[in-house]
């Protein structure tokens, strides 16, 4: 068939007036919400990562992401720095080499000491089941998808930045092109088609584990058993369950150092917590002027 | 590794003036009309001066709170859809609603400096205008303190203390317009609400003080510790109240305002600043 004589998909053109008329309108327009799906989401056992980066180049590569320069960090590998609105995966590499250490003494033998390792952790961002980031955003641009994924419409951001200042983690960024704000949509594109994300998909150890939320926790659990078992006793899993002051996060980890050491916090805190005492205090100082205002302008006023 | 794990937003000096802004336009329009609805015969004159003044400060505040979005022709996404758990969501309807009594205030107010009175309906749009500028100048410190950043997280009484302040301000607002317009009486009315709002607004400052001790403690050093806190009681409190103490006449009132309206222009801009300037 000629390609001319193909059915056009793309929108007709519009007049200015038109044109400024759908942009106002179109964001209070309502879809049909999709039929919700087993939550999905990431187990990542940092013990098998290799800091291949295959992660990180998959994300780039499905999601068409900017390069971020050729930027020599000067942290060990990492070359990409931290999560951004360009960088939906990053790779940490965190170098533990203790006193007396190979590496301290100049030798290029790295494995003559035990308490010499280096931890690698794929980040990305966790996809609270409670996500601060969710309940910050005033125009409801992030939604929590039929996968329980927290998802940013990309469409629907002004780039206000209440999710960037509310996320414990560090992940969201707002960016510089465009002015709108983006992490990991847990490749919604690909999960509506029945694939796997692209990241878990390029693993080649096998660290970034994708699945139905209740297979993950087992397989993690066992995983943790077994590195018991194995002599690794300070395995353990970070963000599995919820604590007293977050929720279980959806993309959970496999640690074997404290979270502080992988950049993580060590105690995460919903800011939401405090928000109604927050209000509180805010209407009682508010009272408390006008009161004092209104009985000063009563008792003076004959 | 130790880097921060929180990412600042990129709210920067623009939000401290939005932060002043918003005090200066809601409280002015609180004060005006508390005054006026408990003593109309002494406060009318001064509160239909006010209302047309309040409105500028509102016009120039949303102008820049649209400028600081990523995408400002974005803005009317924040109302498709009203979330009381996001006090953005809460503030901008709050501010939205605010407008329209608030417009029709200052329009009903020039409309009788030109003799077509329509004193009902500005009554009206008044006690409409209330609750909703009540609303937008308390959801600022709530927006501040609800979030993961360093130092905001810990502030606790950054709500009650902006709100608090933002009467204050248009109490000292006030004060100066009644001054300018030669209204005797008004102006000791709120010379003396402010002399005593000023006095209490030294609570919640002292609260938020307290809360961001420890992070004061972490970004400046002890010399510095001493300057910012000398810096913004002085400014926003005992200097405006030595000179509101020391005369009624109108310099010292003008006196009295500007060091008020500067020392809080500080307080917002040094706490405004907090995430950016953390180490942690
Ligand atoms: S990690 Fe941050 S960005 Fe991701 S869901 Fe949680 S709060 Fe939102
Ligand atoms: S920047 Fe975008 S996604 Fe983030 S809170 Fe604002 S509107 Fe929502
Ligand atoms: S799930 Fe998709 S978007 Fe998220 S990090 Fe992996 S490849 Fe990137």
């Amino acid at each position: 068939m000629e390609l001319a004589a193909l059915q056009q998909a793309s929108d007709q053109p519009r007049g200015r007036l038109s044109e400024l008329v759908e942009r106002l309108v179109y964001p209070f327009r309502r879809g049909e919400p999709p039929e919700p799906r087993p939550a999905t989401g990431f187990y990542t056992d940092t013990t098998v990562c290799i800091g291949c980066k295959a992660c990180e180049v998959a994300c780039k590569q499905w999601n068409q992401l900017p390069s971020d320069g050729f930027i020599w960090s000067g942290n060990s590998y990492d070359n990409t720095s931290e999560l951004s609105a360009t960088t939906w995966r990053h790779v940490k590499f965190i170098e533990q080499f203790g006193e007396g250490s190979s590496a301290e003494r100049g030798s290029m033998d790295v494995t003559v000491s035990d308490h010499n390792r280096w931890l690698m952790m794929s980040d990305v961002c966790k996809h609270c089941l409670a996500a601060p980031c969710h309940q910050a955003c005033p125009t409801g641009a992030i939604i929590h998808n039929e996968f329980e994924n927290v998802y940013i419409q990309a469409d629907i951001c002004n780039g206000c930045s209440c999710c960037v200042a509310a996320c414990p983690f560090g992940v969201i960024t707002r960016s510089n092109m465009g002015g709108h704000s983006h992490k990991c949509t847990l490749c919604y594109d690909r999960q509506r088609d029945g694939l796997e994300p692209a990241c878990a998909k390029a693993c080649p150890t096998q660290s970034i584990h994708f699945g139905p939320l209740d297979e993950l926790r087992e397989m993690a659990h066992n995983r943790v058993e077994e590195l018991h078992r194995r002599g690794v006793p300070e395995a353990y899993l970070y963000g599995d369950v919820a604590s007293d002051t977050y929720s279980e996060l959806h993309s959970f980890y496999l640690l074997v150092d404290r979270p502080s050491v992988y950049g993580l916090p060590d105690n995460p805190f919903n800011p939401w917590l405090h928000m109604m005492g927050d209000y509180v205090r805010s209407v009682a100082g508010g009272l408390a002027a006008i009161g004092a205002l209104l009985v000063v302008v009563v008792l003076l006023r004959s | 590794m130790n880097l921060p794990v929180t990412k600042a937003p990129a709210w920067h000096g623009t939000i401290a003036w939005d932060a002043l802004l918003n005090g200066m336009a809601t409280g002015l329009f609180m004060a005006g009309g508390v005054s006026e609805l408990a003593a109309p015969a002494i406060f009318t004159p001064v509160a239909i001066v006010a209302y047309p003044v309040a409105l500028v400060l509102l016009l120039i505040d949303l102008g820049l709170l649209v400028s600081d979005l990523g995408d400002p022709l974005r803005f009317h996404h924040m109302l498709r859809i009203f979330k009381p758990r996001s006090p953005m969501s809460v503030g901008t309807w709050c501010l939205s609603i605010f407008s329209l009594p608030l417009t029709a205030a200052a329009g009903l107010s020039l409309l009788s400096e030109i003799g077509i009175n329509f004193e009902w309906a500005r009554i009206l749009a008044v006690i409409v205008g209330l609750p909703f500028g009540f609303g937008s100048a308390a959801y600022k410190g709530v927006l501040l303190s609800t979030n993961a950043q360093p130092g905001w997280r810990d502030a606790r009484w950054m709500g009650g203390y902006l709100t608090n302040s933002a009467i204050l301000i248009g109490c000292a607002e006030l004060l100066l317009l009644s001054a300018l317009i030669g209204r005797a009486q008004a102006t000791a009315i709120l010379r003396t609400a402010f002399i005593v709002l000023l006095v209490i607004n030294t609570i919640p400052l002292g609260l938020l003080f307290a809360d961001l001790q420890p992070t004061h403690a972490r970004l400046y050093t002890h010399g510095q510790q001493w300057l910012v806190g000398v810096l913004m009681f002085a400014a926003a409190t005992i200097i405006p109240l030595g000179l509101a103490l020391y005369s009624d006449s109108f310099p010292f009132v003008v006196g009295a305002v500007i060091f008020l309206l500067f020392g809080s222009w500080v307080i917002r801009f040094v706490y405004v600043k907090i995430p950016h300037t953390s180490l942690i």
